[in-house]
């Protein structure tokens, strides 16, 4: 487990990295949305005289003038988003209606607000409960229904059942998403905001009708992701549309106001969570039902009880996904979608029943600790849930609270501590990964991956150095560009797994293809010998059992009159999965807060917080590290602070900006504690498991655990604000 | 594209003269707000930007028991006065827990005072009903998503909140501000310089255009008298109050003898509670008279779905701040 610093963190500290909105292009315009200020209805009429009078002005383009575009395609996620330029028909707030191009970023600005749009205006629907809404059921099919959840509640010694309710909450990464798109004929170059830039080309060449070899998208930093790159949003089209109109470069930067409606946000949700338990605290049923908002003519079905039916040992297991469509800005994913609200039911839940039963809550989780995945039967491929929740109360100091409610006082302050635990998904999809020696004896790997700010930089070069026996700053890792081997997203905590995995297999094809290169090189010392015989250090492949026989790489490519040594490594672990015979794990962590709460003001201040994290083998203990305390940082949003206020009459945004919506401010984050325990998972060729979402997941309920331990309330509605604590 | 004009002004006559010649102009002081309104919200016409920033309006100075605050004095410069900390601790603990260091190294004392609401109703152009832009609009915050609005001096025209900090212990000390206009100097009671809404909510302050703020008076509080700020909000830092109380006691023998309480967070104007003063004046220093006082300091709240909870939370917070002022533990 190193710490090694980030390899790019020299470009970042000093402004150089380029992230998409640093490229400028020659001749390149820009371009600026209108959006539209009513929920629900159709365009009557939109008067664009005045915008294309104004100064510096190329064009305005609107669903009244524009190139039609082909339906895009579906994706392993879901569906796309719908394209806003299709027909008149307005179907939320924030709907873009008008695209300006003019020759600086200002102009365009002034000439959007001279868009005169008018609607016919239809009454929205914006509430969960509204009769008129179209109601999903199991739309993405991941209904889980073992045993008979039913029959185990009424007859359980013990019933449980509440509803719990999360805000809906915006990704807002700090880099404004940015489309910079250009042609070239018919070939297209996008620099774009994307978590996924093999999905982005598949889209563009959809929507124009390419074949995807003369699409190009260009992603190598990407100031913040958190889920909201991981769909072919509309903004990126319209830029490469607008592009395709004017025949230049279009910029295309999204405001921050724009950021909350453009690019997808954690739906609003509630969920019906009825457990049954014995009085020894044996969980005997779960039945969990989410109803989450939909967009109004979205296919994104994203389940939100994701984590619970493989959480704990429970024979009897049902959930239910609803999606109810509103004319809201689609939702989309954020970091942990579904995780991180499933969790905090489930573990509130189980805070409360810990109370009822008089059994500590830490030991009520271990009591029903999944020894093998409790649906299929099969070993964990890794779990280290239970050495997560001993380590963390241990080290949390767990046992020296007063268990009772309201016991502990400090002047104004009532103090409490909470836990909970987490179960995260275990998510794959097939990776290939390039890897060349060069004749300078360093190394290069090229992947279609991204690093959103996660590291993948990082763990990529040192993985790389470490079996090709360089040192980190011997290898180049080229990745974020479409036109190298494809690789997946980063999202659902996957990437690391897949990617590294694939340089695994790519660094073995390459040193069998040196080997192959000398098998019959009389001057080689290596020559007949075989994969399994020989190892890498000090940029040099020598037998594992006599260092002293073996040579440079660079020497072999001299001898050979190589420029360079190629050889692709290929991953599938999804397909891997199924004959496995373990069910491969994703994290598992256990969270601990200590929470104080001024109840005459309300106020609730989060003093500790520890999370103990069992991620597979770690790589880069920092870069990790970095991921779960960012990742908590957003959990005490979610459970303190983050709300996308929507106007109850309007459908419209009421706190689109950074002084409105609140996050949390250094302030309000007390020094994180990060450990990270359990040992390589045995399922991931190299023992990684995914840790980019865990960090947010358990925040919440351990966060309202520990208020119910400070101030005997219960709250069950997200976020937790001072008018609920008063 | 829509332009605007900037001057930057030399001195003052020259400035007043210039923006109370074109009723399409405004003074430019930190930018903080203005700028906001003017350039990204586009929620004030562009017009004529007259920049004050360079005018010797700035600094502060002692004259017998009143401070004399430059309008141009920032507000962490004012934050760090040894005067103000010794003598009205409260002016600088609210500047201190105002906005953030960065915005507080540019924003002026004269602006803070003008600071234009935070209500999104009234800063966002889409929303057409906003009797503060458009008189006789009606008003959306009012049936829509409120939280950091206000409950006193509201109504159905308008509930947006004067979210000044600095207003609120200005208010408790009836501090004067100093005017330059063309017709002249005057000096206004802070009392007098908001306006409540009313049915005339785009009616904010009593200045008339063109009159520059050049000083704000500052009473200093008698040797022995404590005071204290104390603002309610979610975050730790960097955020607006859901409610405020600025106030000053002076107690002999256990009997209040000096008492000035003032609201923020609540209040369509910086809220002075007058009522409750009376209440503590003469009366013991106990926590069933801050009671009392809190009780007699929140009257005929108008609130909405979201402000409801401010009407208990401030009387909460006036609790609290008179309990701390006065030493009292429990
Ligand atoms: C993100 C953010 C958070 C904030 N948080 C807080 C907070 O927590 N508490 C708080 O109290 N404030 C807060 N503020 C408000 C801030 O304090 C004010 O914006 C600032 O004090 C205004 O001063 P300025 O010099 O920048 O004024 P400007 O923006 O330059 O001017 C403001 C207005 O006053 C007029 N004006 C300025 N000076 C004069 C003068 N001398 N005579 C006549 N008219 C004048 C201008 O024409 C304009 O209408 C916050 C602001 C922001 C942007």
């Amino acid at each position: 487990m190193t710490a090694l610093d980030r390899v790019d963190a020299p470009l970042k500290v000093s402004g150089s990295a380029p992230y998409p909105s640093d490229f400028t292009l020659p001749d390149q315009v820009h371009a600026v949305l209108v959006q539209s200020t009513v929920a629900a209805g159709r365009i009557s009429a939109i008067d664009t005289t005045a915008a294309l009078a104004a100064p510096g002005v190329l064009a305005v383009i609107t669903h009244e003038n524009a190139p039609p575009l082909a339906d895009l395609p579906m994706t392993p996620l879901g569906a796309p988003p719908r394209f806003p330029f299709k027909d008149d028909r307005i179907i939320h707030c924030g709907q873009h209606v008008a695209v300006v191009v003019a020759g600086t970023h200002e102009q365009a600005a002034s000439a959007a607000r001279l868009v005169q749009v008018s609607y016919e205006t239809a009454k929205p629907v914006l509430d969960l409960d509204d009769p008129r809404a179209e109601v999903v059921d199991n739309g993405w099919g991941m209904e889980v229904d073992v045993g008979d959840a039913e029959a185990a509640l009424s007859s359980a010694e013990i019933t449980y059942e509440e509803t719990f309710d999360i805000a809906p909450e915006a990704n807002n990464p700090l880099g404004l998403f940015t489309t910079l798109a250009s042609w070239d004929s018919d070939r297209l170059t996008v620099h774009d905001c994307s978590q996924w830039p093999i999905m982005t080309r598949q889209a563009l060449a959809t929507a124009f009708g390419l074949p995807e070899s003369d699409v190009r998208v260009l992603v190598p930093y990407l100031g913040g992701g958190f889920g909201a790159g991981l769909r072919a949003w509309s903004h990126t089209l319209l830029a490469a549309l607008a592009a395709r109109v004017v025949g230049r470069p279009v910029k295309l930067v999204l405001t921050r106001p724009q950021m909350f409606t453009s690019v997808g946000h954690r739906a609003r949700s509630r969920q019906r969570l009825r457990l049954g338990m014995t009085g020894a605290g044996r969980l005997v049923a779960i039945d969990q039902e989410s109803t989450a908002a939909l967009g109004a003519e979205e296919d994104n079905f994203s389940a939100v009880v994701l984590g619970t039916p493989h959480a704990y040992d429970c024979p009897n297991v049902a959930t239910h996904d609803r999606q109810v469509r509103l004319n809201i800005p689609n939702p989309g994913f954020m970091r942990a979608p579904g995780h991180a609200e499933g969790n905090f039911a489930l573990e509130s839940a189980l805070d409360e029943l810990s109370y009822r039963v008089g059994i500590d809550p830490v030991e009520l989780r271990l009591r029903n600790f999944a020894e093998v995945h409790p649906q299929s039967g099969l070993p964990w491929s890794s779990n280290a849930l239970r050495e997560c929740l001993q380590v963390g109360a241990e080290r949390f100091g767990w046992r020296d609270r007063s268990p009772v409610p309201r016991s502990t006082r400090d002047g104004n302050w009532l103090v409490g501590y909470g836990m909970a635990g987490v179960t995260f998904g275990w998510y794959a999809a097939p990776c290939r990964a390039r890897l060349s020696i060069l004749a300078s004896g360093t190394a290069v790997l090229k992947a279609a991956a991204t690093d959103i700010g996660t590291g993948t930089y990082t763990i990529a070069a040192q993985q790389v150095a470490e079996l090709l026996g360089l040192r980190v700053d011997q290898v180049r890792v080229e990745i974020g560009d479409s036109d190298l081997p494809p690789a997946p997203q980063s999202g659902g905590s996957g990437l690391a797994v897949a990617l590294t995995g694939a340089i695994q297999v790519a660094a073995a094809n390459l040193l069998r293809a040196l080997l192959d290169e000398v098998a019959a090189d009389a001057r080689s010392p290596l020559r007949g010998r075989r994969l399994d015989e020989v190892t890498a250090s000090d940029g040099r492949l020598h037998l594992i059992d006599d260092p002293a026989v073996g040579e440079k790489y660079a020497d072999v490519l001299a001898r050979h009159g190589l420029d360079e040594l190629t050889a692709d490594g290929e991953l599938d672990l999804a397909a891997a999965a199924a004959d496995a015979g373990v069910a491969p794990a994703g994290a598992f962590a256990a969270r601990f807060a200590e929470v104080r709460v001024d109840e005459d003001l309300g106020l609730l201040r989060v003093t500790r917080l520890l999370s103990v994290v069992d991620g597979g083998r770690i790589l880069n203990e920092k870069t990790a590290r970095s991921q779960i305390i960012g990742g908590t940082v957003m959990g005490i949003g979610m459970a303190m602070f983050e709300e996308v206020a929507f106007d109850h009459a309007t459908g419209r945004v009421a706190n689109a900006t950074f002084g409105d919506y609140l996050i949390p401010v250094n302030a309000d984050v007390p020094d994180l504690d990060v450990v990270f325990v359990g040992g390589p998972d045995a399922f991931s060729p190299t023992g990684v498991k995914g840790l980019g979402e865990v960090g947010v997941v358990g925040v919440p309920a351990a966060i309202a655990n520990a208020v119910y331990h400070a101030t005997g309330r219960r709250i069950r509605s997200l976020p937790i604000t001072i008018d609920q604590l008063m | 594209m829509r332009g605007f004009e900037y001057v930057r002004a030399t001195d003052v006559g020259s400035a007043v003269a210039l923006v109370s010649g074109d009723p399409g102009a405004s003074y430019l002081a930190g930018g903080t707000t203005q700028l906001d309104l003017m350039l990204k919200d586009a929620v004030v016409p562009q017009g004529l930007l007259v920049d004050i920033g360079r005018l010797p309006l700035r600094g502060i100075a002692t004259d017998g028991d009143v401070l004399r605050v430059g309008a141009l004095t920032t507000m962490e410069e004012l934050a760090a006065d040894p005067v103000v900390a010794e003598r009205v601790p409260f002016v600088s603990e609210a500047l201190l827990a105002g906005a953030s260091t960065q915005l507080r190294n540019m924003a002026t004392i004269g602006g803070n005072l003008l600071q234009r609401t935070r209500c999104r109703y009234f800063r966002d152009i889409a929303v057409t009903d906003c009797n503060k832009r458009t008189p006789g609009s009606g008003c959306a915050a009012v049936t829509g998503a409120a939280r950091m609005h206000a409950i006193l001096g509201a109504s159905a025209h308008c509930i947006a909140l004067h979210a000044s900090d600095l207003c609120v212990p200005l208010r408790a000390l009836d501090a004067e501000v100093r005017v330059e206009g063309a017709a002249g100097q005057r000096t206004i009671a802070f009392a007098d310089l908001h306006v409540m809404p009313g049915e005339r909510p785009d009616v904010e302050t009593v200045l008339r255009h063109g009159e520059m703020i050049s000083e704000v008076l500052v009473p200093l509080l008698p040797a022995g008298t404590r005071s204290g700020y104390l603002k309610v909000r979610d975050r730790v830092s960097y955020e607006f109050a859901l409610t405020s109380a600025a106030a000053a006691l002076s107690i002999e023998d256990g009997v209040i003898t000096l008492a000035r309480l003032a609201l923020g967070g609540v209040g369509t104007v910086p809220w002075r509670a007058t009522e409750a003063e009376r209440v503590l004046v003469g009366a013991p220093a106990t926590a069933r008279t801050f009671l009392a006082a809190a009780e007699a300091a929140i009257q005929d709240p108008f609130t909405v779905p979201g402000t409801e909870f401010k009407v208990e939370l401030a009387k909460r917070t006036i609790v609290r701040v008179l309990r701390t002022v006065s030493g009292e533990q429990s």
